[in-house]
């Protein structure tokens, strides 16, 4: 009568792959985290020599050196939809701190594009707030 | 009869075990140390359309105004430079007004970039001043 020893077995979690793990789980992370909100891509900001810093709000509108209007990186026919974008957004909103919208255009614009959007923010009670670079005076 | 020894042959290995903890750290420390980007840029609360169209009834001879056409730059009708209309709105002081005495008109006439009425908004705003755009008809 043969009596088989039982053979132990030692459990082992190979960890030989645990860095691929991790560089992958950063690359993900690092792309995925912060969804871009407005495509910034073909918009060169304009530049003035005194400007402040700004908070980073819910609301923003972008038209870039094409000409093409966005809301919330959304692409948007007419100004229109902006006012009632905007006006939706800042239902029961009262204060301006409330009512900030991130403004965002070309440098290169024409006033033809331009003037209307900023009209319709204004419309919808919208407190713009016009992004630019610091140029040196 | 020379006895003949056999050369044991070492096999080289580069510990991996810390790869993983090595990669963490290289995280945490991208994370920490990066500096996320700022928005500069300035505030207008832009008078709405019906505000604004009190306004032009009220306006006079003294409201302040200021006109891009042309690639000029004027400010109560007589060319300046920026520097010389950010001066000037400074020595106007509408930070301390109240109401209606803050308006300065910003008129835009032909074919005017974002650039050009950018910087006359930035230096209305920063002055103290509230921006009313007088639309073309």
């Amino acid at each position: 009568m043969k009596l088989h020893k039982s053979r132990r077995v030692a459990l082992t979690v190979p960890l030989a792959s645990m860095g691929d793990i991790a560089f992958l789980l950063t690359i993900f992370f690092l792309l995925t985290s912060n969804f871009a909100k407005d495509d910034t891509r073909n918009i060169t900001p304009p530049t003035a020599t005194q400007l402040a810093e700004l908070e980073k709000q819910n609301i923003s509108v972008s038209i870039d050196a094409d000409g093409g209007i966005f809301f919330n990186g959304r692409p948007v026919g007419s100004p229109g939809v902006i006012e009632a974008g905007v006006a939706g957004f800042l239902v029961g909103k009262k204060e301006p701190q409330d009512r900030m919208v991130v403004f965002r255009c070309d440098k290169a614009v024409d006033q033809n594009v331009f003037e209307p959007v900023l009209a319709a923010i204004s419309k919808a009670g919208g407190v713009i707030a016009a992004v630019g670079e610091k140029s040196k005076p | 009869m020379p006895i003949v020894r056999r050369k044991e042959t070492k096999e080289l290995e580069i510990p991996t075990d810390s790869v993983s903890d090595i990669a963490f750290l290289l995280i945490i420390f991208f994370i920490l140390t990066t500096t996320l980007s700022k928005l500069s840029g300035f505030t207008a609360e832009l008078p709405s359309a019906d505000a604004s169209q009190k306004q032009a009834a009220k306006t006079d001879a003294k409201t302040p105004s200021v006109q891009l056409a042309g690639g000029k730059l004027l400010f109560n009708e007589q060319e300046v430079s920026l520097q010389t209309l950010q001066d000037r709105l400074l020595d106007l002081r509408l930070g301390s007004k109240d109401g209606e005495e803050k308006v300065v008109l910003l008129e835009a006439g032909g074919k005017v970039e974002y650039q050009t009425y950018y910087a006359a908004m930035a230096a209305i705003s920063t002055a103290g001043g509230v921006v009313a755009i007088v639309e073309e008809e």
